[in-house]
């Protein structure tokens, strides 16, 4: 794989598109406010269509990681720009997870239907790479500002295939 | 030992990616040869050699999909696992690869 500028992840990452305080607290609340984020930062064309995509991934099997991770995904053509939205929680939110337990951190992704973009792809596997560091997952968790969980994406030094 | 892998999950665009850094960190703490290809959304990454399938002594497939090119490993000791069990206890996984290829 390429490797890929730590700047490189601004491109999906957007402070707009994160809150350290989620209202929800329920998974589908979850999905519907990371989804209104989306909308609202005008990356979606339809909400609706949108949240009925994740919910049929969801369908496939858990998305919760374990460690109080989840990453929920839609692949849609609903998505006019792909992004990943990010929401922290006080609360436990029950979730199908690898470990049984609930989550605090959800990473929403957005993918285009068709997307050319190949650096896209590119940047959300960069994401999934971080999520297989423990240490990353506990920063995020702790996450108590937008900025904080911006900074944790693109100033992470770790990089493919180094540990 | 030397293991090669395949990752592959149904969307393509998250899980595959995650199993491929779990399988290649828990390998190498415990002092194992690993190269994972990955097969996702945007096509197959990190293709496995000939070479490094020949020099191989196990095969691990982490993939909730059909994946592609399987016949290369004909012949070669295989282990299929969905990328969940990859993601959730990647030690665990790998002390099972090293009971499979060299049983005590």
């Amino acid at each position: 794989m390429e490797q890929l500028e730590t700047i490189d992840l601004q491109k999906v990452i957007k402070k707009e598109l994160i809150t350290v305080d989620l209202e929800a607290t329920t998974k589908e609340g979850v999905i519907y406010e990371l989804t209104d984020l989306l909308y609202e930062g005008g990356c979606l064309t339809d909400q609706e269509a949108f949240i009925k995509d994740v919910f049929l991934r969801e369908k496939e099997g858990a998305t919760g990681l374990g460690n109080g991770i989840a990453i929920p995904h839609g692949k849609s053509g609903s998505v006019l720009k792909t992004r990943i939205a990010v929401g922290i929680s006080k609360n436990n939110i029950s979730w199908e997870s690898l470990d049984d337990k609930p989550v605090n951190a959800i990473i929403l992704f957005a993918v285009q239907d068709s997307d050319a973009n190949t650096t896209h792809i590119l940047l959300l596997q960069q994401v999934a790479i971080f999520l297989a560091d423990e240490d990353f997952l506990e920063r995020l968790k702790n996450a108590r500002s937008e900025e904080e969980v911006i900074e944790l994406f693109t100033k992470n030094k770790k990089r493919n295939g180094e540990y | 030992m030397n293991i090669v892998g395949v990752a592959a999950c149904t969307a393509g665009i998250a899980h595959t990616y995650i199993a491929k850094e779990k399988l290649m960190k828990a390998a190498q703490e415990a002092g194992h040869s690993i190269f994972v290809e990955t097969q996702g959304t945007i096509g197959t990454q990190d293709n496995l050699t000939e070479e490094q399938i020949k020099e191989a002594d196990v095969v691990v497939i982490a993939a909730d999909v059909k994946i592609n090119g399987k016949n290369r490993f004909k012949g070669k000791k295989t282990i299929e696992v969905p990328t969940d069990l990859v993601i959730k206890s990647p030690n665990k996984f790998i002390k099972k690869v090293e009971e499979v290829v060299a049983p005590a």
